[in-house]
């Protein structure tokens, strides 16, 4: 049992110091100014992506062109749409979770690297410059796939900007995941083995060993099509010996790992998220734990799934049972997760909200998944809405609403107050009903013969169209809701206090915010990061409260003032 | 929950069976929905595809319902009661080993089977046939052309060559094994029939193949060619690989035959006639020859009911040609439009036309000089002046002179009065021969009609078929 001995004291009532303002628009290298930079600035292509999704869907209201003034114009849309959520929304705001949340976790003052980890974030910026910069000199409009020839002989500058741009960003994720394997491996405190760690940090280890391991492919593929564009090479030019499938293989060794760089994370926040507010150990710790790495590793074996119609026949099998296979690591943990719930005790915060919308869609897309996987099915299915529907509940489904959960979880944490619970109910049940509505019908607009990246489609096609589309304006008003909450939050929220849900995990036994140097001397680990119900931990916990002060009371009084002591600690939210 | 307590294994035993059962059967009913949610069955792959598909959304439907189900119980069941529970934690359980064991052990089965199942049908859809029949695919932006060799193994003239020709438009008939054997002309295409449920991509510097069997459908024959009362059915073959502006607009027809008599009688009429019999006409030539250009898939064109909007209307071509660029006659106008497309860009377009050329026959874009005459001719012929408002002596001796090569169209009598060279002719096809002019000039005088494909071929005047 870990026992807390320093002198009772308490910033009890008030919010602990925020950084000022300007610091966050500065070089810092504080890994908490780090992560925050990174979040607003994903935060915002996320806004900027999600405007592009609007305009895709009111061009698809009608099955003749209309919105958009021709085809090019709309294939930027998607273009646009799918890189800038990849990678300048999903795997940069999930760097931020990272960057902020694991030395915390680790009880340390900073990451491994803090200078390399200020560079990593500043090279985002010029990024999402150059992509924007596309818009100038003819937009990228060959799909986030990019694929030869149409993105080199027929695609106009903007697709060159498009190459510089990831070629920024996968050097800036390159260099985070470097940051994350040595900070895990080297900075974890005393009595804290690598199964002693939360799973989100696990998370991260399995998310930076794919993302050193695959993102080089992707530069290596991207280099060789900027060469084709702009120094006549022919790496993909059939006319001088070149193929276009040698863009296809390389891309996708990299582009399916890196989808599970995109989710892994989330999964990670959402072990956390349900054993919190369920205030029950996760089921199935060790499991969760492997599994992560068994789906980092054998997500290595799979990308030619990608390739079902494309690749030699000859070779098609054994990626489906590779891709067959991945779905039994994600099962498990579909299952421990539902073990965790199982006979908790729910709080319905904003977090957990997102945390069990999650379950409830990831599984599904996991399922259209395992159905892509066997290839006669996959024949059909392939580029079709079918697909975008299976990779929008994984992705919005999934990581969104992992992002989204961990957003309530730790905006606590981050600002020093917390968010409205009115509101993210709002905000929960507005994404959800519009995200089904808007991504369910897909599955069946695929299967009865619509392709994708398509602006004209056939008439038959109209009706289930336009309730997607309608769906999909409710969800993109979702977002507002949010947004509206982070601004009464920052302005008038109720003060968090260092650990209103009364969790486990070392970033809450500290002030919110943290101090700039994170905790005042060496903070000591609970022996398990999800050992609720023992008598120790609440022991612990009650130590961490007589020196932070007790969490805010759940419902307060009209005019309670901020500085009256609750009546006992509850945990805050619902 | 201790699994070693045999009072507590006991009492979940009865509502885990139940509920097992519940997801089953809903699993079941779900997988119902199948044919509800895919096409028309049209091939035999079709069959065979559905029901895998079917068999994994049995699977699949009972593990939607199992999570949902079992989230949904949670949520109401375990939540955090406002009364004392407030400080209260859940039980300290972190796992369960049997419990573990058997939801990995469950899903790799499942898997495990389905890579068994998938694997057979894999095998059986692309399996080779006896009696194959090629029919070779174009893709480009963004049209399909298909290819037809001649059934009969005719040749003309004094080539070796079995003649071939192209059409618009796929034709097959039930029971014929088709081989798709695809090109591309310029980047990556999808070839894909929903309703036959297979796709293939088009690769450049490389022939793909897919392969497929249509099969008598279950929901019946939805149309009636008019002049021979054979039946069909009519789908498209749709674009499924992102290939530019014009991709949604990519798609053709897809006419199934309900016998190989039908399909062999429209191919005569459409296709190898023409070549044996091609027309003095050169307006009615050009309207035959530019159908086996994927013109349609960039151009509206109310005669033939072609609808793309990448390029500019050829509606009334011939009128604005006269009066275009100054200086340029109306035939100069049109032959510099297809072999020199990027010399005018009419406002408002791109130079996205691809560039047509008479010189190297395996080249991507080979459109030969008598097809761009024939072809300038009938768009000449666009146009609601009484007279056709081209020089055609200019219009040959312009290719001529550019090309180098001989525009050869009409130099010959119609093959009509020379013998066929292939003894195998039928007397159908002599028929034909004899009423060939008067089956054209019907066509001339229905030139300027709006006309969609299809009915083209209900108006066809059917001297030539049985």
């Amino acid at each position: 049992m870990a026992t807390i001995s320093y002198p009772i004291g308490g910033t009890q009532g008030k919010p602990a110091k925020r950084p000022a303002l300007a610091e966050y628009f500065r070089w810092s290298i504080d890994h908490k100014i780090i992560g925050v930079q990174y979040m607003v600035t994903s935060l915002t292509f996320f806004i900027v992506a999600g405007a592009l999704a609007m305009f895709i869907r009111w061009e698809l209201l009608t099955p003749e062109l209309d919105f958009v003034s021709n085809g090019e114009t709309y294939n930027s849309l998607f273009t646009m749409h799918g890189t800038m959520m990849i990678f300048l929304w999903i795997v940069p705001m999930f760097a931020g979770f990272g960057n902020y949340l694991v030395p915390l976790m680790l009880g340390a003052k900073d990451m491994a690297f803090p200078w390399l980890n200020a560079l990593a974030f500043w090279m985002i910026p010029p990024a999402g410059l150059l992509m924007l910069m596309g818009y100038f000199a003819g937009p990228a409009e060959a799909g986030w796939t990019s694929y030869p020839p149409l993105s080199t002989i027929y695609s106009p500058d903007g697709q060159t900007l498009w190459i510089l741009s990831l070629h920024l960003l996968g050097l800036s994720s390159i260099f985070g995941g470097i940051n994350f394997i040595v900070t895990i491996k080297n900075m974890r405190p005393a009595g804290m083995g690598y199964f002693q760690m939360p799973l989100f940090v696990w998370s991260i280890l399995a998310t930076s060993i794919i993302v050193v391991m695959a993102t080089p492919f992707l530069a290596g593929a991207l280099t060789l099509l900027l060469l084709d564009r702009v120094a006549g090479t022919a790496f993909f030019d059939i006319a001088a010996g070149g193929d276009v499938l040698l863009w296809q293989n390389i891309f996708w060794f990299y582009s399916h790992p890196a989808v599970y760089i995109m989710v892994l994370p989330g999964m990670g926040i959402l072990s956390e998220v349900l054993s919190v507010h369920s205030r029950k150990p996760i089921f199935g710790y060790r499991m969760i734990a492997l599994s992560s790495m068994a789906i980092a590793l054998i997500g290595f074996t799979v990308w030619a799934h990608h390739m079902f119609t494309s690749l030699n026949p000859e070779l098609r099998i054994p990626f489906m049972v590779t891709s067959m296979i991945i779905a039994v690591p994600t099962g498990i943990k579909i299952f421990s997760w539902l073990g965790t719930v199982w006979m908790g005790k729910i709080r319905f915060t904003g977090a957990m909200q997102f945390g069990l919308g999650f379950l409830s869609l990831f599984v599904i897309g996991g399922i259209s998944g395992v159905m892509l996987a066997a290839v006669p099915v996959d024949i059909h299915m392939h580029d079709t809405y079918f697909v975008v529907s299976h990779f929008h509940f994984v992705l919005f489904g999934g990581s969104v609403f992992a992002i989204y959960s961990g957003i309530y979880q730790w905006w606590p944490k981050i600002t020093g107050r917390m968010l409205n619970e009115r509101l993210a109910t709002i905000h929960f049940w507005l994404t959800y009903i519009g995200f089904l509505g808007a991504f369910f019908p897909m599955h069946i607009l695929g299967m009865r013969g619509m392709p994708r990246r398509v602006a004209v489609y056939d008439p038959q096609f109209q009706d289930l169209n336009a309730i997607v589309s309608v769906f999909a304006f409710i969800l993109g008003i979702s977002t507002f809701v949010l947004l509206y909450n982070m601004v009464v939050s920052t302005v008038n929220g109720k003060v968090a206090g260092a650990n209103p849900y009364r969790a486990l995990t070392l970033e809450w036994m500290t002030t919110s915010p943290p101090p700039a140097y994170n905790f005042i001397g060496e903070p000591i680990p609970y022996e398990d990061p999800y050992g609720y119900g023992t008598e120790a931990s609440k022991e612990y916990l009650k130590a961490m409260e007589s020196r932070f002060g007790p969490p805010p009371p759940a419902k307060p009084a009209p005019e309670a003032e901020p500085n009256a002591p609750a009546p006992a600690p509850e945990p805050a939210g619902d | 929950m201790n699994s070693g307590n045999n009072s507590n294994s006991n009492s979940l035993l009865i509502p885990i069976l139940i509920g097992g059962v519940l997801i089953v059967v809903g699993g079941l009913i779900i997988g119902q929905l199948t044919p509800s949610i895919f096409p028309d069955q049209a091939s035999a792959e079709s069959e065979q595809v559905d029901t895998l598909f079917q068999f994994m959304l049995v699977i699949g439907g009972a593990i939607f319902l199992l999570v949902q189900g079992l989230l949904l119980y949670s949520v109401i069941r375990f939540r955090k009661r406002d009364d004392a529970d407030d400080d209260e934690d859940g039980p300290t359980i972190h796992g369960n080993t049997t419990l573990e064991l058997v939801w990995t052990a469950i899903p790799a089965v499942i898997v495990l089977v389905l890579v068994i199942y998938s694997y057979q049908v894999w095998v059986d859809i692309r399996d080779t046939r006896d009696d194959e029949v090629t029919i070779s695919a174009t893709g480009a932006r963004y049209a399909w052309t298909f290819g037809y060799e001649d059934p009969q193994a005719r040749t003309i003239d004094d080539s070796d060559e079995v003649i071939s020709g192209s059409l618009p438009d796929l034709h097959t008939y039930v029971g014929q094994h088709v081989v798709m054997s695809m090109q591309t002309q310029d980047v990556i295409h999808a070839f894909w029939i929903p309703e036959m449920r297979v796709k293939q991509d088009l690769l450049p510097g490389r022939t793909t193949e897919i392969r497929f069997t249509p099969i008598e459908p279950e929901s019946g024959w939805d149309y009636t060619d008019e002049l021979t009362g054979a039946q069909y059915n009519r789908y498209r073959v749709v674009c499924t690989e992102l290939c530019g502006s014009g991709h949604g607009n990519m798609w053709a027809n897809v006419y199934v035959h309900e016998s190989e008599e039908a399909y062999m009688e429209v191919l005569e009429r459409e296709v190898f006639d023409p070549i044996i019999n091609p027309p003095a006409d050169p307006t009615i030539r050009g309207q035959q020859v530019i159908q086996t250009y994927p013109c349609s898939g960039c151009h509206v064109l109310d005669d033939l009911g072609w609808a793309g909007v990448t390029g500019p209307t050829l509606n009334g071509a011939g009128d604005r040609a006269t009066t275009r660029v100054a200086g340029q006659t109306a035939e100069e106008y049109l032959y510099e439009s297809i072999y020199y497309p990027g010399s005018y860009l009419v406002a408002g377009y791109g130079a996205l036309m691809p560039q047509f050329q008479p010189g190297d026959p395996d080249g991507a874009n080979y459109m030969p000089v008598n097809d761009v005459y024939a072809v300038v001719a009938y768009l000449c012929a666009q146009s609601s002046a009484e007279e056709n408002p081209c020089d055609f002596d200019n219009l040959r001796s312009l290719i001529e002179t550019d090309t180098g090569l001989d525009v050869t169209f009409g130099d010959e009598a119609p093959a009509s009065e020379d013998s066929a060279t292939d003894d195998t002719m039928t007397d159908d096809a002599t028929d034909e021969d004899a009423s060939t002019d008067d089956t054209m000039n019907e066509d001339a005088d229905s030139d300027e009609t709006e006309s969609t494909p299809e009915a083209d071929e209900e108006e066809n005047t059917g001297d030539g078929s049985d």
